[in-house]
This record gives C-alpha cells, sequence and structure tokens, in this order.
C-alpha cells in the first residue's frame, strides 16, 4: 500500500552468532546519541506488490550489491564506500530495507534483481538530486526501465520513492553505520552499554495508513449501521420494558378492582372451573312470595317512600332538600345475610331456556349477584364465553381475579378505552360535572355500609333518578370509575324510552303503562334488577333537559353508532389474527412492539 | 346448540300462538335460526297498507346474544338503515342491553310499535330523524311514497 510516511531508526542488536542464548532483540538507540530521520511528505509510491492490507513494511537499511562493472563503477558518484551491504549485517533472515539510487535503468534492474534474492520487505530509491520536491509521478519517463513497467510486478517487495535529498542523507548515514559499534558515531558511549559485538544499523518503517485498512466509506458506512443497530435495539429494549411495564401495571389495577376487563370490553374473560365449582347448586324452592310482593311494590313509581323502608341509617341518607329517593334494593345486602338462605328476587323461570323450575326438584346454580339458572344451561356459557351474569351483566369473578395472562393487545384496547373516557368526561358540561361531584360525595358516604343501593339526588327533572352504585364489587376506588363510566354514558347514549323489558318474575312490570314523561324519571327505579351495574346498563342515563342538548346526544349516539364497536370478540379476534401473521411480521412485531 | 333449538322452538311456539296484529312467520324446521317475518304496515301508521318482509336471525350464542332483525323490504324510518341490510339496533336488541330472558315475542312488539312511533332519540339514520322533527308532513310523505314504491 502507499506509504504515509517512513520513519528511520538507528537500532541495536545482538551479533546472533556470538550469543550463547537466543537473542533477537531489537533496541532503538535515543535520538541524542544516534540518527533519527522521519520522512513525512514527498513520498511517492512507486509499486506495492507484496504488502496487503494492513501491513506495515520494515526492516535494516541496507544497499543491495551491483554485480555489472559498469555499474558498480557509475554508483561510486552516489553511494559512499561504507554504505551497508548486505556483508555488513549478519547472515540471518532480518526483515531488510533496500535503499539506492535510480541513476540508470540497467542498474536499476541490477539493484532490483539483488533485492528479489533477500528478505526485502520494501525498496527506496530516489532519482539523485539535491532537491527536496516529491518524486514524479510512476507514469513519468524518469521511472521507464524499458520494458514496459514489468519490473513493478517482477519484485515481490513495494517500491517507494523519497525525494532526492533524502536519500542523498540516507545514504551518508548509511556509510556511517556500517561497522562495528565502536566506529559508529557516539560508539564510545555505545559500548559501554551494548556489547561490542553488537550492531548498530539503521531500521526504516514504512507507515502505510491507519492500521485497520478499512477504506474510509465502508468505516462510515459501518458507524451508521452500528448506529442503527444501536438504535433499534435500545428503541426495542425500551419498548418491551415499557409494555413489560404496563402489562404488570394493568394487572395490578385489575387485582385492585379498579379495572373490570370484561365491562369494559377490553377482554372476554371466562370462569374457570374452580371458580364455577364454587358457586353454589342447589335445589330450587319457592319461597319468594314475599319478595315478590315486595317488588310489586318497587315497580310503582316511587314517589316519597315511607321512612321506614329505608334501609339507611338517617345520618348516611342525602340531606339534599328535595326528595330523597334511596331506596332498599330487593338484591341482599351483606349487612343483612339472615334474610336470604335464598334468591330474593322471584325467578320461577330459567331465563336461558324459558322453562320452569320444579320446587325441590330442580337443581339451580346461584351466582354471585343471587340470579339463578340451570346449571346446564349457564354452566357453559360461564366456561366458555363470558364472565358476566348474563341478566344483570355483572360479574361472577371474585374480587380483583385477573387472568393468568395480561397480554398486549389488551393493554392497548385498555388505554384507548381509558383514554377515550377521559376526553369524553372532559367534554362533558359543567353541570355533570357538578352531578358527579354530588353523586361522589354519596357514594362516599355510604361506601361502607351498603352493598347496594339505588341513591336518586335531587337534580333538576327530568335527570332526577340516577342509581348510583357504591360498589359492592369495588368498593370505593371503583366507584370514581364508575362514575367516569356514567358520564361517559351520559353522553354517548340515548335517552331513556319505554321499552317493553321482560323481566323474570316481573309480572308487574308492564312499563309501557307508564306514562313516558313519567318513566323516564322512574325506569331505573322498575325495569332494572337492583344489583345492576351502571356502566353496563343503558337505561341509567340521565335525560338531557333541553332540545339542543337532545339533539346533541342524538348525534353523538348516531356516531357511536357509526363507529364499529368492537365488542371482546373483535380484541379475540385480533389475538388470534396475530397470532397467525406472518413469520417476518411476527418477528418485526416482537423487536418492535407497538406501544 | 341444542338448548339454543330447544329454546328457538319454544319461542316460536308462544309467538304463533299470539302473534302481534297483521304479522305472520315463516319458520322452518330446517333452519330454524332464521325466521321470515311478513308484516303489514300498522294501520294508525304511515305504514299502513305495505307489506314489509322481515328476517330474524339467530346467533349461534342465543339467547345470550340478541336475534338479529333486518328490513328486507326498504322502509323509510329512522330506526332501520337505509341499505340492503335494513338493519336495527336500538333498544333491547343493543348486544349491550340483550338479557337472555328477554324473548322474540318481544322483539316483534317492539318492531311494531316503532313502526307506529319512531324513536328518534335512537335513531340510525339521523338524517331521517331530523326529518321527521322537524318537517313530519315531509317525511310522512317520503315514508308513504316509499311505502308505494317498495312495500306493495
Amino acid at each position: 500500500m502507499s506509504a504515509e510516511d517512513i520513519g528511520i531508526f538507528t537500532i541495536e542488536f545482538p551479533d546472533p552468532f556470538t550469543l550463547s542464548y537466543y537473542n533477537d532483540k531489537f533496541q532503538t538507540l535515543d535520538s541524542n546519541v544516534s540518527f533519527q530521520y522521519p520522512i513525512l511528505d514527498g513520498i511517492r509510491t512507486l509499486s506495492t506488490s507484496g504488502v496487503s492490507n494492513g501491513d506495515d513494511p520494515y526492516g535494516i537499511m541496507f544497499v543491495p550489491t551491483l554485480t555489472s562493472s559498469d555499474c558498480i563503477e557509475a554508483e561510486k558518484d552516489f553511494v559512499p564506500a561504507n554504505a551497508t551491504r548486505r556483508q555488513n549485517l549478519p547472515d540471518v533472515d532480518y526483515s531488510l530495507i533496500a535503499v539506492a539510487p535510480w541513476f540508470s535503468p540497467t542498474c536499476q534492474q541490477e539493484y532490483f534483481a539483488a533485492a528479489r534474492g533477500l528478505p526485502v520487505k520494501g525498496f527506496f530509491t530516489y532519482l539523485p538530486s539535491n532537491n527536496s520536491e516529491t518524486p514524479p509521478l510512476i507514469s513519468d519517463p524518469a521511472w521507464g526501465l524499458g520494458d514496459g513497467g514489468s519490473w513493478k510486478s517482477a519484485n515481490r517487495y513495494p517500491v517507494y520513492a523519497i525525494p532526492g535529498i533524502s536519500g542523498s542523507i540516507i545514504m551518508q548515514q548509511l556509510n556511517l553505520y556500517s561497522g562495528n559499534i565502536t566506529t559508529v558515531p557516539n560508539g564510545r558511549e555505545l559500548v559501554d552499554i551494548y556489547a561490542p559485538s553488537s550492531y548498530v544499523r539503521l531500521w526504516a518503517n514504512v507507515d502505510t495508513g491507519s492500521p485497520s485498512q478499512l477504506p474510509s466509506l465502508w468505516v462510515f458506512l459501518l458507524v451508521v449501521l452500528a448506529l442503527l443497530c444501536i438504535i433499534a435495539g435500545g428503541s426495542s429494549c425500551f419498548l418491551h420494558v415499557l409494555q413489560r411495564r404496563r402489562r404488570r401495571d394493568l394487572r395490578t389495577r385489575i387485582i385492585n378492582g379498579q379495572v373490570d376487563l370484561e365491562a369494559l370490553g377490553v377482554k372476554k374473560l371466562t370462569v374457570p372451573q374452580e371458580y364455577l365449582d364454587k358457586m353454589p347448586v342447589y335445589n330450587y324452592t319457592r319461597e319468594a312470595t314475599a319478595s315478590e310482593e315486595k317488588e310489586a311494590e318497587l315497580l310503582v313509581p316511587p314517589q316519597p317512600l315511607p321512612q321506614a323502608r329505608l334501609s339507611l341509617k338517617p345520618s348516611q341518607i342525602p340531606s339534599e332538600p328535595g326528595e330523597p329517593l334511596v331506596r332498599r334494593s330487593s338484591a341482599p345486602s351483606p349487612s343483612a345475610p339472615a334474610e336470604h338462605a335464598h334468591p330474593a328476587f322471584s325467578q320461577p323461570t330459567c331465563p336461558i331456556c324459558l322453562d320452569d323450575f320444579e320446587p325441590n326438584i330442580t337443581p339451580i346454580r346461584e351466582l354471585p349477584c343471587r340470579h339463578i339458572f340451570h346449571p346446564d344451561c349457564v354452566d357453559t356459557f360461564l366456561l366458555n364465553n363470558s364472565s358476566l351474569c348474563p341478566m344483570c351483566k355483572k360479574s361472577t369473578l371474585p374480587d380483583g381475579y385477573c387472568p393468568d395472562i395480561i397480554t398486549n393487545a389488551m393493554v392497548r384496547r385498555e388505554r384507548y378505552i381509558r383514554r377515550y373516557r377521559q376526553r369524553a368526561q372532559s367534554g362533558t358540561p359543567p353541570e355533570v360535572n357538578a352531578f358527579i361531584g354530588q353523586i361522589r360525595r354519596i357514594t362516599s358516604r355510604g361506601r361502607r355500609s351498603s352493598q347496594s343501593q339505588i341513591a336518586a339526588t335531587s337534580l333538576p327533572a327530568p335527570a332526577s333518578a340516577v342509581p348510583a352504585q357504591s360498589g359492592g364489587r369495588r368498593h370505593g376506588l371503583m366507584g370514581g370509575n364508575i362514575l367516569h363510566a356514567m358520564a361517559e354514558r351520559r353522553v354517548f347514549s340515548a335517552p331513556v324510552r319505554p321499552q317493553p323489558d321482560i323481566e323474570m318474575g316481573n309480572a308487574a312490570a308492564p312499563s309501557s303503562t307508564i306514562p313516558e314523561h313519567q318513566a323516564a324519571t322512574a325506569v331505573p327505579a322498575t325495569a332494572e334488577p337492583p344489583t345492576l351495574s351502571p356502566s353496563t346498563s343503558p337505561t341509567c342515563d340521565p335525560i338531557p333537559a333541553n332540545s339542543h342538548t337532545r339533539r346533541e346526544w342524538a348525534r353523538q349516539r348516531a356516531l357511536e353508532l357509526l363507529r364499529s364497536r368492537r365488542p371482546p370478540e373483535v380484541v379475540a379476534l385480533e389475538e388470534a389474527e396475530a397470532r397467525r401473521e406472518r413469520g417476518w411480521r411476527r418477528v418485526l412485531g416482537k423487536i418492535f412492539p407497538s406501544a | 346448540m341444542a338448548a339454543a333449538r330447544k329454546r328457538i322452538l319454544k319461542e316460536y311456539t308462544e309467538c304463533s300462538n299470539d302473534t302481534p296484529p297483521g304479522m305472520k312467520i315463516n319458520f322452518d324446521e330446517q333452519n330454524m335460526t332464521e325466521w321470515e317475518i311478513l308484516m303489514d304496515g300498522p294501520e294508525q301508521s304511515v305504514y299502513s297498507g305495505g307489506h314489509f318482509k322481515l328476517r330474524l336471525t339467530f346467533p349461534n350464542e342465543y339467547p345470550f346474544k340478541p336475534p338479529v332483525v333486518s328490513f328486507k323490504t326498504k322502509i323509510y324510518h329512522p330506526n332501520i338503515s337505509n341499505d340492503d341490510k335494513g338493519s336495527m339496533c336500538l333498544g333491547m336488541l343493543r348486544p349491550d342491553a340483550w338479557k337472555p330472558p328477554n324473548k322474540v315475542i318481544s322483539v316483534l312488539h317492539l318492531v311494531r310499535t316503532l313502526l307506529i312511533e319512531p324513536n328518534v332519540d335512537d335513531a340510525i339514520e339521523a338524517s331521517i330523524a331530523g326529518e321527521f322533527k322537524d318537517n313530519k308532513k315531509g317525511f310522512e310523505k317520503t315514508a308513504k311514497e316509499w311505502v308505494k314504491q317498495y312495500a306493495k
């Protein structure tokens, strides 16, 4: 390879033949007692044969010996008589660097030929002159040997041209450093340090560029590639860590009861067999006459209820001046378990197959929400389809139940819904926020004592009857979420209409007979079983008062309908699809999970 | 599935014993999950005189999922989508509002009630709902024209 610079030093090495032991330690002499000569520029590389990438030719300098007498005669003008020759070096295959003036093509051929027979690593030549200019290019006729340039490939060593003045200086020094140690410059001092038999000679190093020898373009590309790899790896790690954290976070919130995956439509949960087995199965008994009556009573739009019917202590009753409509739900509350050995509502028929239960014969399964079904009817549904009670859509799984695997799809879906709700909530009008605040106060007050209660607040009609469930399943923590959910439904659901909602055993539920204006306020009281979860009930919505908001509602509702609703099945489908994705996409997805 | 068939059969018996006025159910025992319903427009509605063909499709998950009601005959109505599906999705027919004890007979009643009194607040066709509210005469005219054009 082309020479960048050349360094010439004086070295000392022991005579390998006088030593009894092997020692080829070459020592560079200090510059103040020896010759050192760097050639930093003006070097012209004439041929690079024999040098591979990363090789820096080096060796002991000498002048090759000519053969023809004409040339020996002509050489005397350029080479001092005592210049270092091969015979001034020990007869060992040390690396050599040949130095010779270029004074005639014939003699140059002889120099090259002489060097070819020796372990020469490089050849320095120079056009004899006293100037320090860079020697001419290889294409210059000065370098012609009359063989069409074949000398370059014939030599197995590189040839470098140095400026004439440098060549002369080196030649002078080679003349000085050719004898034994005492004859070289500062020989007297050197002999004190080194053995008298040691050689002191000139040494040359050719620096052919950066050690890696990679072309700079490749280096650049490699650097870019490496950077890309680092960025890719880094972001991949980051995303994986982020997802991991989000999954853990979601799990924590599920366990804490802040998130209900199924109610949000994030994931369709099913009930594992072990949980199903914990739900009681017993024979149906008819004992519901009393509660039937009670329900029938409750179905009538309740204007001021007798104080005796209130299940709350007076201190817990909201003290709004209006008509506090705090009703007892017919569902059992943990505070009064004695009453409820069996389901409190009258359910004479299995809601799934519509067959009647036969007292003391039919086995029934009771869900935690106290709804009863034929085990055959409900078990497969719970095991395979959903963990929500088909009747009240309340989860049948215990508090904080968390599926074994939280997938990234679930995390994404949950985040999407949460953000969507936050946006929806921030868009709610102030009176709704005030309303939420009111509910929140009530909820926090009633939180401890009541499993389920329906509190109606005295808001401007007709939005007066809104059930606020104080979170039997998810106590306080979930309270806020329910309210958020309600706020969301407030925006996106239609106003309540009297619908013929066939309810189990609700013989007295011809809600269509209720005048419409009344039905609007009474629907939460009539149609739904009291354990209703507000987030899943479309009938819980307060109705906007004026026609403008109503129109806005209708619009939102239409938008909601147009937007493709993605029920849990869709998520499940997506997951299945993701599993089926082609290999490379899956790999890419693994590396760069979408956050 | 067997249980669902049993229930559908049971519901069919109930419906055929007490068919809502102006309705006729074509029931195919080979294909119980698709009912074809022929319905006359209720007398007191703008659709009176029309004959509408409906399809009631029971999903595999019935009764855990609501049946799907679709009008095969084009109809100008705020709650019925104005496309080739003619789908209807409101009230108890919404998947999140559906409950297993809801019965087909009440679905049929709901359909009939809606023809008599459209529910503009839960409309699927917002433009028709708007017309119904703001320009009832115009709505009635178009609805009647459609009845003549498609439902004779």
